[in-house]
């Protein structure tokens, strides 16, 4: 069985790589040291299992584990994790396979033996156990089975087109599916509804214009189209404007 | 191996212990702490019910000791009997209205919560008094629903029910506050405790130790020697004054232990000037200084930075600063947090030297500095 380790701390991962070899039968394709280098690695390597730790630097094991989700053949996951009462209650509660820090190696065997894959369900429901259930950091999408993580800052704008959204950044376009309201509820401290099809990323606007048939348009750094502010969200754009920090 | 084994163990009993303390202070409602206690007891206990069938039994027999005989009836027991069904009555189903509106009224504010109580408690009263004369007249018992008494019946029930009911919430006001004080002290201990020893660091550096007792004896061995003295320090119980000397030296240990779990990606600086030979300070200033550093802000940071620690002396006070570097993107959780650890900080210089320690904290360019003073003690010791 082909095992990926992810935790940011090198000698937890050395111990898992001790046990591992202890308790024989198991092959470690690779390391990672956080949420992002475990879904590229976990695309690249295609393990079986990963063994990973929940709260990590960047994007935290839970995200990295949502996004796995997306990919055509997911490997099991098994989450380790020091002390995280919130977590542990939703997986006792959800049957999700975890470890507790100083790792065991009887448990560790115990678990990868029974290893299984995490169910979107699962994954939804441990998301909002959490004490405030935490915005991803990345946007992944999905190419021919392969994963990209598209990182949230990066985000122009999200554009409801029929079926999808399209996620534009500065130099790539992609499609998500995902619905409009969910993004904006998630990313409400950074995004902005500025037309019913459309959520522009707020540290990205570069102005708010008039055009000459008197409908308002916002103008975007780094980006030459500019975008339509439907009427029924204009207040709320120009109130938005008027309220915005200087510094942007 | 044998001591890996026997640290985990222990730590896997000191882990169900903070989850057995935690669950046993908010079983049912998951309430976390912090979260205000509703201010009107629950009236739908049976030993609320207990109590007030008590009460109103008490009442009813020191009023069948006052009224005249053949006022009601002709025997004593008679009389007894009838003002019980009245006052059990009324008791009852003042106890019922309560039990049912408590937690609309517990929406109120205190006192207008207290003050709604206490005017459903009296309109109970006047209801079934009014049902009893309604009742009597049903019966055939009166010619009339308006007796020549009916006002003062009315007058009388009401006056007693105002002082019996001002009594009675007073009482379980007064319980269920102690109750909840004793609660709430309990889960502020637990905090306390939490808050000097977390458990996401423990039990993290139980786990490289154990690591390193293959690949790495010696520094197992010196980990767990830091982690004695450092568990020493955090778990005595009496808030002393340290010499500033044995605070660098302790804030080393946990920067030599946290250093093992973050690798490379903790740098610390010391920039630490003179002292007077005997300055203290509180047991533990510096570490929690360096730990909120680290959560907030190395632990975020995927390439992890550098700690800038500086201490020095100024117009009779000592100087803190510890500056670290913060991650770019933080979700709304840590953006809240420094400032929570920094309060239980704060609370602990307060109670050592009132308004003469300040501690402040800012944000400037990605760094977040925590400033502390402290006056200079220990000279006249």
């Amino acid at each position: 069985m082909r095992v990926l380790i992810v935790d940011d701390e090198k000698l937890a991962r050395d111990r898992l790589r001790e046990l591992l070899s202890d308790i024989g039968g198991y092959t470690v394709v690779g390391e990672a040291m956080n949420g992002t280098e475990a879904v590229e690695k976990s695309a690249a390597l295609n393990p079986d299992v990963l063994l990973m730790d929940i709260r990590m630097p960047g994007m935290d094991g839970l995200e990295a584990a949502m996004h796995l989700m997306g990919m055509e053949n997911p490997p099991a996951v098994i989450f380790t994790t020091a002390y995280d009462q919130h977590a542990l209650d939703a997986f006792d509660v959800n049957a999700v396979d975890y470890l507790l820090k100083p790792i065991r190696k009887d448990r560790l065997a115990k678990a990868l033996s029974k290893a299984h894959k995490l169910t979107a369900k699962q994954i939804a429901e441990i998301s909002q156990a959490r004490p405030e259930p935490a915005a991803r950091t990345h946007i992944s999408v999905h190419l021919r089975g392969n994963i990209r993580l598209v990182p949230v800052p990066d985000i122009l704008y999200f554009l409801a087109d029929s079926k999808y959204v399209v996620v534009r950044t500065p130099t790539e376009e992609h499609l998500i599916e995902d619905s409009l309201v969910n993004l904006e509820k998630e990313f409400s401290d950074r995004f902005l509804r500025i037309h019913r099809n459309a959520l522009v990323s707020t540290g990205s606007i570069k102005g708010i214009e008039k055009n000459p048939a008197g409908t308002w348009q916002v103008a975007l750094k780094g980006y030459d189209k500019k975008l339509d502010v439907s009427r029924r969200h204009t207040a709320q754009v120009r109130r938005w404007a008027r309220n915005r920090p200087m510094s942007g | 191996m044998e001591l890996a084994a026997k640290t985990r163990l222990l730590f896997d009993r000191l882990r169900g212990g903070v989850r057995d303390a935690e669950q046993r202070l908010w079983p049912t409602t998951g309430a976390p702490p912090g979260e205000k206690a509703d201010f009107l007891p629950n009236f739908c206990t049976g030993e609320v019910v207990f109590n007030v069938v008590v009460v109103a039994e008490m009442l009813a027999i020191v009023i069948n000791l006052v009224i005249p005989r053949n006022f009601l009836s002709p025997t004593v027991l008679q009389d007894l009997l009838l003002i019980s069904i009245f006052i059990q009555w009324v008791a009852l189903a003042g106890t019922a209205v309560l039990c049912y509106t408590r937690k609309y009224l517990n929406r109120l504010p205190n006192l207008r919560a207290l003050g709604a109580a206490y005017l459903l408690l009296l309109l109970t009263t006047f209801v079934v008094s009014e049902c009893v004369v309604w009742l009597l007249w049903a019966l055939g018992r009166l010619s009339t629903a308006r007796p020549a008494w009916y006002a003062d019946f009315h007058i009388l029930n009401l006056t007693i029910s105002a002082i019996i009911n001002g009594l009675l919430l007073r009482l379980f006001l007064a319980k269920h506050e102690l109750q909840s004080r004793t609660l709430s002290e309990a889960r502020a201990k637990l905090q306390a405790l939490q808050s000097r020893i977390r458990p996401h660091f423990v039990f993290n550096s139980m786990n490289i130790i154990a690591s390193l007792t293959r690949s790495a004896p010696e520094k197992a061995e010196a980990a767990i020697e830091d982690m004695a003295d450092l568990f020493r320090m955090m778990l005595s119980q009496d808030e002393m004054l340290v010499p500033v000397k044995n605070e660098i030296d302790v804030a080393k240990k946990y920067l030599a232990l946290e250093g093992l779990r973050l690798d490379n990606r903790l740098t610390v600086n010391w920039d630490t000037g003179t002292f007077p030979r005997k300055a203290v300070m509180p047991v533990l200033t510096l570490q929690p200084l360096l730990e909120n550093a680290i959560r907030h802000g190395i632990e975020e940071l995927p390439a992890g930075g550098t700690i800038d620690t500086r201490l020095w002396e100024e117009n009779d006070q000592i100087h803190i600063q510890v500056t670290n570097p913060l991650p770019k993107t933080r979700s709304k959780q840590m953006k809240s947090n420094p400032g929570q650890s920094l309060d239980n900080i704060r609370q602990r210089f307060q109670s050592h030297y009132g308004e003469q320690a300040s501690l402040s904290s800012r944000e400037e360019n990605g760094l977040f500095t925590v400033t502390v003073i402290l006056p200079i003690r220990g000279d006249n010791l």
